[in-house]
């Protein structure tokens, strides 16, 4: 570092030279200290400032060169107040020549500034003298050019008189005076602008925008794309950032992941739209379309803005991956373009492939091979199972077989989940399905469903002939089937639609009520007014049984996940005020209540006017239905204020009627579902509700656990359940059993697995204690490890309304367990089918055929706001694709010899030959650690 | 749990299913031979924070922003929430009477008197092997309010009079040698008195102050501040000067050792002072090791049979090891000083562990006439004293030279009552100074 301080004797000529390119590019003049000084920070006294404070007393103890500083300085002080003009100009920029020189080092105030200190308050006076400086005059504007830097230490803090100068003199040319002047100007105009405006009597601010217009570019050209933008939203002008041209190619992926980051924290539903449409636009205008359609997906799924994309994208392999992503969220756009080619970006967006592509993932891991239950049970590993078995003879341990072979239904159905075959079900000729009973039947048959999903073609084959049963539980089983296979993929000619509509006025009851649930499962998050029409008489029928307008509702709520409509909205709603005590009473009627709140999905305050009418219900119901519409419309927001009203909820003690206890712990989970530092924090609050909290309370925690962690077995949450999962209570250690399932579902994690099975041999002889760790084992294995139920993809950016709606109605269904899921409403487990996709990252070429590449795949690590490229994934292994992503993963490309289509390498990608790659692969950022 | 051993976890991959009953019940009985789990290995839990679910988050980015604030709000509204609800709480149960009846409960448990004791082994998470001074070993039961995570082999623990039960951990304190290292009170030398030397202040602040008051400034531009440096030069040139302004400047914790004070009598006692010291200052952080003469441990390695020199060098590894190993340290910088930088060990003074060497050039002309300044700025002299004489001469003064000649001058004045300092006493004392210094040849032969 050049030392100024220190020069020799006849180094002023150089002094020029050094103060143009210092003066620029160092950061700042002096930013420690002033800092501190500026904001009253108590800090020790420099010693070597007072010490020379005190030499500067007695001349002689001072260095020749500083001895010269000073008293050109005092002279140029005294000449400023002189009143020739002349003379005054002469001083005035003798004066600014040192300050501006004065880039000594960070570690010492520099020293023009120091000597100033005795004069500012000289100088103040002779501003404001207006005989001696006219207003207006060219001096007085270089006066207060000097007295805005002065002002920045020697001001009283809050005075803004830096400001007040700075306004009243040259705007231009900020950045000559040094960063640390910048932004301690920047956090001026803040101040000043929040005061100005929340004055009673709004005063102009135009003077401020104009230093604002100035003081934002160079912030960006001087990499502080922070600053810039923090400055903008203090003054409220980010759509600002869209006319600079400094915002180039270089920045706005930083610029954009600051302002995609900030989004999370912004409370008011206005800012937070500017700040995602700032950020859509800048990725647009930059080309980088995919990151804009993840923006647009982030907005609400806002569709004009993802047609505007489709429309503007030419080329066609874009074109394509864009489809993947929509296809990826459930967004159920209908593009219309040019003939072919809607054909095909329609086929990509309704998932049409993505069995195809799963079972390329499932090939190249080679586990095509079908799973029995008895695999992922292992229980010739239990320590008591054979033993016990010899002692007790073997009907003792099968006291419960229905339920055992129900259990392992379950877990046939996840664990060879979309794998098109398995052991049980699907061969030809068994009899599985009749070892089953009654209801169980019925699930079983769906389980069929679960096996070929998303292969609507095969699947309707394979369903077609427990259509025609005789038995009314496998008819209803086969049509729950029809809905699972066909959810996440849009069929052509809605098949799943005219098979299931023509069931919905059966005869029998689990006939119609499976074939309302299959709707709900097969249109999840399709939008479609016209399954208002056929589902809506099954919900007002006065005379319907509770438990099918419950799943009819459910269904609504799914379809129109996150879109508010009205229609449906009144409808359910209509049918809550109606109900009689006795339906509302029914452990089923929490279904109608999640069926309301669903289309309220992260609405925030669109819910209000429904909020209010929920209230009217009477019965306890209406208190918890208040309180799941209020948290599904804020989930993932954040809002602190509501995470405190659930909280006082928490507070009594309450044995019964506590219902709404449990929802508004589920609640919290809900809205700080999302945003991390939010979750974190949300899991000490259940810490405490767990210490303080009743029974109702405690059963909810588990699950809120599980959905703050949805396939993320992170090793404290394994620790803190498995604690839970031999609580006193049942029902917090079966929530507990099924939480850990939830968090470790399609992760094969071996820590969870080695649980399960201990938890298997412990609840041994309590058979639905049992049942709850085989479906939790059925979880866990889920897909063979090969699926992920997360409702956030997309490098956590997006949720999926469809994923949250189906992971909350299986955590609905747990909250009150004994009655749904351990009797006769087990199917309700398939509706966490939905939420399930393939953890997979494949790359195909651009005529969409597998292209196998390598990759890293590491852990990711936050990158917002830092300095030069850093490294975006930590402990990484590189693989080839297809490869698997876990919750917190994230992909990287590890050679140059392509380039993907999008910046965010999960699920399908499409690759493209690099145009500049040599064959040598590049060494970026890995090696180094 | 009511399980008799915990299940351990299978092997991998599993078995293949169907596999003939025999095989199943052998698979049973191997199971029985597998060694428990280790109950405790060493210093697991020791470095650990608290648990996932009571942990404050780590917020990024670390530069000062908006969002950054942002999310420290939201942290704050958080704890807010937590703060009201445990309040309300509270009210609702009272429990002051409640924990003095637990806690008199918890002392009657331990009983009185104490007796102290050593733990051997821990054999499962209730039972451990203790001995006492007295001789026998015995297998005692672990109370359950004894906090498990400070528990291991090794560590002094009270015994219940008894039935020997341990009741109680006596926290081994860190060694005296360490905790006498830490400086209390700072020294009086700052900055200001030091003369010239003023691009050596800089580069010691830009490495060792500012890494532990601004961090943020070293993450803007994107680089890892200095873990340390090291000061060298001729002998009396400021180094320690300089030192012990930075701790007379600081308000982080400042650990000073001499390298003679890491050789020690035991054979391993060495290495373990090295180990001791940065854990203190680690405990302590943010912190400032200061290391005075570190050629004393720190010579360049060579083969030697003697076990002296091998100790030396084992303590020079374990410094090696602590300055860049492979734990992260956090917010400790260490500043050596020596004035035999070529002795010093190449790997001791690479980069990554000493990112800086500052060196402390003779004093030029203008620094010694401040050095001058200084050293005579409280003395009385007679008018005829002209320092210059002394300060253009071409004799290679250090600081702690001149600072000899304006004692030795005083000196001389003292001896003959005078109360005034004369220029002949400082001529005299000069060379008083400097025939010491040359040995014993004469100033003038060399004029």
């Amino acid at each position: 570092m050049p030392n100024p301080d220190g020069d020799g004797d006849g180094k002023n000529s150089s002094k020029d030279d050094k103060r143009s390119a210092v003066a620029l590019m160092v950061p700042a003049a002096d930013p420690p200290t002033l800092e501190k000084e500026e904001r009253g920070v108590p800090q020790k006294p420099e010693p070597d400032d007072k010490d020379k404070k005190d030499k500067s007393k007695e001349a002689d103890e001072i260095s020749a060169e500083d001895q010269a500083l000073l008293e050109g300085l005092q002279l140029a002080v005294e000449r400023v107040q002189d009143k020739d003009a002349g003379v005054q100009k002469m001083a005035l920029e003798h004066l600014r020549k040192e300050i501006r020189a004065a880039t000594s080092s960070m570690t010492s105030v520099p020293k023009p500034l120091k000597f100033l200190r005795p004069h500012y308050t000289t100088l103040t006076d002779v501003y404001a003298n207006a005989a001696i400086y006219p207003v207006g005059s060219e001096n007085r504007k270089l006066l207060g050019d000097v007295l805005a830097v002065l002002a920045m230490t020697m001001a009283t803090p809050g005075s803004r008189e830096s400001l007040r100068f700075k306004l009243e003199s040259n705007a231009q040319d900020l950045g000559s005076w040094g960063h640390e002047f910048v932004r301690s100007l920047a956090g001026e105009i803040g101040e000043e602008y929040v005061s100005r405006t929340t004055a009673d009597a709004p005063q102009p601010v135009e003077d401020l925008l104009a230093l604002v217009k100035d003081i934002v570019p160079f912030h960006i050209q001087h990499n502080a794309f922070a600053e810039a933008v923090d400055l903008l939203l203090e003054v409220q002008r980010l759509p600002q950032l869209l006319e600079l041209t400094s915002v180039d190619e270089a920045n706005y992926q930083r610029i954009c992941l600051y302002l995609l980051r900030c989004a999370d924290f912004m409370a008011d539903p206005d800012d937070l739209q500017e700040m995602l449409v700032t950020a859509y636009e800048l990725y647009r205008k930059q080309g980088s379309y995919a990151d804009a359609l993840r923006v647009a997906i982030k907005l609400n799924n806002d569709m004009a803005r993802i047609n505007q994309l489709f429309e503007q994208v030419s080329d066609e392999t874009q074109k394509k991956q864009l489809a993947f992503m929509v296809g990826r969220s459930h967004v159920n756009l209908q593009y219309e373009g040019e003939e072919a080619d809607a054909e095909e970006v329609n086929e990509l967006v309704g998932n049409s492939k993505l069995s195809e592509h799963y079972l390329l993932l499932a090939k190249d891991l080679d586990v095509l091979d079908p799973k029995t239950p008895e695999d992922i049970f292992k229980s010739h590993l239990a320590e008591t199972g054979g033993f016990s078995r010899r002692r007790e003879g073997a009907g003792a341990h099968h006291v419960d077989s229905a339920r055992a072979n129900l259990a392992s239904t379950f877990v046939n159905a996840f664990v060879n989940l979309g794998y098109q075959k398995d052991a049980l079900v699907t061969p030809e000729g068994n009899a599985w399905l009749y070892k089953n009973k009654d209801h169980g039947m019925m699930s079983a048959a769906a389980s069929i469903g679960a096996i070929l999903l998303w292969n609507v073609e095969e699947g309707l084959n394979q369903i077609d002939k427990f259509m025609h049963s005789q038995e009314d539980h496998i008819r209803a089983g086969a049509l729950l089937a029809i809905g699972i296979v066909s959810s996440g993929v849009r069929i052509e000619h809605d098949a799943a639609l005219a098979l299931l509509s023509e069931h919905l006025e059966s005869a029998s009851k689990p006939v119609r009520y499976a074939a309302a649930f299959g709707l709900g499962l097969a249109y999840a998050g399709s939008n479609r007014e016209d399954l208002i029409e056929l589902l809506a008489p099954l919900v007002a029928d006065a005379d319907a049984g509770i438990t099918e307008v419950a799943l009819a509702a459910l269904s609504l709520g799914m379809i129109f996940v996150g879109t508010t409509n009205s229609e449906v909205a009144s409808l359910l709603v209509q049918r809550l005020m109606e109900s009689a005590d006795a339906d509302l009473d029914n452990p089923m009627a929490r279904f109608l209540v999640l069926g309301l709140a669903l289309p309220f999905l992260g609405q925030m305050e669109k819910a209000d006017a429904m909020l209010e009418a929920v209230k009217t219900v009477e019965h306890k119901m209406g208190r918890s239905a208040a309180v799941v519409l209020e948290t599904a419309a804020y989930a993932g927001s954040g809002n602190v204020l509501k995470v405190q009203k659930m909280l006082h909820l928490c507070a009594e003690h309450l044995q019964e009627d506590a219902d709404h206890q449990s929802v508004a712990v589920l609640g919290i989970a809900l809205i700080t579902l999302g945003e991390e530092v939010g979750a974190e924090m949300a899991l000490r609050s259940f810490d405490h509700l767990l210490h303080y909290g009743e029974l109702p309370i405690r059963r909810a925690v588990p699950l809120a656990f599980a959905l703050l962690n949805v396939s993320n077995p992170d090793y404290g949450i394994i620790d803190q359940l498995s604690r839970l999962t031999h609580d006193q209570d049942g029902q917090v250690a079966q929530n507990a059993v099924l939480a850990l399932g939830v968090i470790g579902c399609g992760t094969n994690n071996s820590r969870i697995a080695g649980l399960l099975r201990q938890l298997a041999e412990f609840y041994s002889r309590e058979a639905s204690h049992l049942f709850v760790v085989r479906v939790a084992q059925g979880f866990l294995h889920a897909g063979k490890g090969l699926v992920s139920m997360t409702p956030f993809h997309s490098d956590r950016l997006l949720a999926s309304g469809v994923g949250l709606a189906g992971i909350l109605t299986l955590l609905h269904a747990a909250l009150d367990m004994k009655n749904t899921v351990l009797d006769k409403h087990h199917y309700l487990l398939f509706s966490a089918l939905v939420a399930m996709n393939p953890r997979m990252l494949i790359t195909l070429d651009e005529d969409l055929n597998p292209l196998p590449v390598t990759v890293r795949v590491g852990q990711a690590v936050e990158t917002v706001g830092q300095a030069g490229r850093p490294k975006t994934i930590t402990g990484f292994q590189t693989h080839t694709t297809p490869v698997l992503l876990g919750v917190k993963d994230r992909a990287e490309l590890a050679s140059s010899e392509y380039l993907a289509y999008t910046s965010v390498l999960e699920g399908v990608v499409i690759l493209r030959k690099n145009p500049e790659a040599e064959g040598a692969p590049e060494g970026d950022g890995g090696e180094k650690q | 749990m009511g399980q008799g051993t915990p299940g351990g976890m299978p092997p991998p991959g599993g078995q293949l299913p169907g596999q003939g009953d025999q095989k199943k019940e052998d698979k049973a009985k191997k199971k029985k031979f597998e060694p428990r789990p280790a109950v405790r290995s060493g210093r697991r839990r020791r470095r650990k924070g608290p648990s996932a679910a009571v942990r404050i988050p780590q917020v990024f980015p670390t530069s000062k922003c908006k969002l950054r604030l942002l999310k420290l709000d939201r942290i704050k509204d958080f704890l807010l929430l937590e703060g009201e609800f445990i309040r309300n709480q509270e009210v609702f149960r009272p429990h002051e009477e409640k924990d003095q009846e637990e806690r008199a409960k918890v002392e009657e448990l331990r009983g009185s008197p104490l007796a102290v004791g050593n733990l051997e082994e821990m054999i499962d998470d209730n039972h451990a092997i203790v001995s006492s001074s007295v001789g026998p070993e015995y297998y005692v039961g672990v109370l359950s309010f004894v906090n498990q995570d400070l528990l291991e082999p090794g560590s002094t623990v009270l015994l219940h009079n008894k039935v020997m039960a341990v009741v109680g951990i006596l926290s081994d304190d860190t060694d005296p040698m360490v905790s006498v290292m830490k400086v209390e009170k700072a020294p009086l030398e700052s900055y200001a008195d030091i003369g010239g030397l003023e691009s050596q202040i800089q580069e010691i602040k830009e490495s060792v102050e500012l890494p532990l008051t601004h961090p943020e400034l070293y993450e803007d531009i994107g680089i890892r501040p200095p873990k340390g440096v090291i000061l060298y030069g001729e002998p009396g040139t400021g180094k320690t000067l300089l030192a012990k302004a930075v701790a007379n400047q600081t308000s982080a914790t400042f650990l000073r050792v001499v390298g003679s004070e890491l050789i020690q009598k035991y054979l391993g006692d060495g290495p373990k002072l090295v180990r001791e010291l940065f854990r203190v200052a680690d405990d302590l952080s943010p912190s400032i090791v200061f290391i005075d003469e570190i050629d004393a441990v720190g010579s360049k390695r060579y083969d030697s049979n003697s076990g002296g020199t091998r100790e030396i060098q084992r303590t020079m590894l374990e410094l090696l090891n602590q300055l860049d190993g492979f734990d992260e340290r956090g917010d400790v910088k260490v500043i050596m000083a020596t004035n035999k930088i070529e002795s010093l060990d190449p790997a001791l003074i690479r980069p990554g562990r000493i990112d800086r060497k500052i060196e402390f050039p003779l004093p030029d002309i203008k620094t010694k006439r401040r050095i001058f300044g200084i050293h005579t700025g409280r003395m009385t002299l007679s008018e005829d004293v002209d320092l210059e004489v002394f300060v253009m001469a071409k004799d290679e003064l250090s600081g702690a030279d001149i600072k000899a000649v304006c004692t030795e001058a005083g000196l001389l004045a003292l001896r003959e009552r005078r109360m005034k300092v004369t220029q002949d006493d400082f001529v005299k004392a000069k060379e008083k100074a400097l025939y010491r210094k040359k040995g014993n040849i004469p100033v003038s032969m060399y004029l």
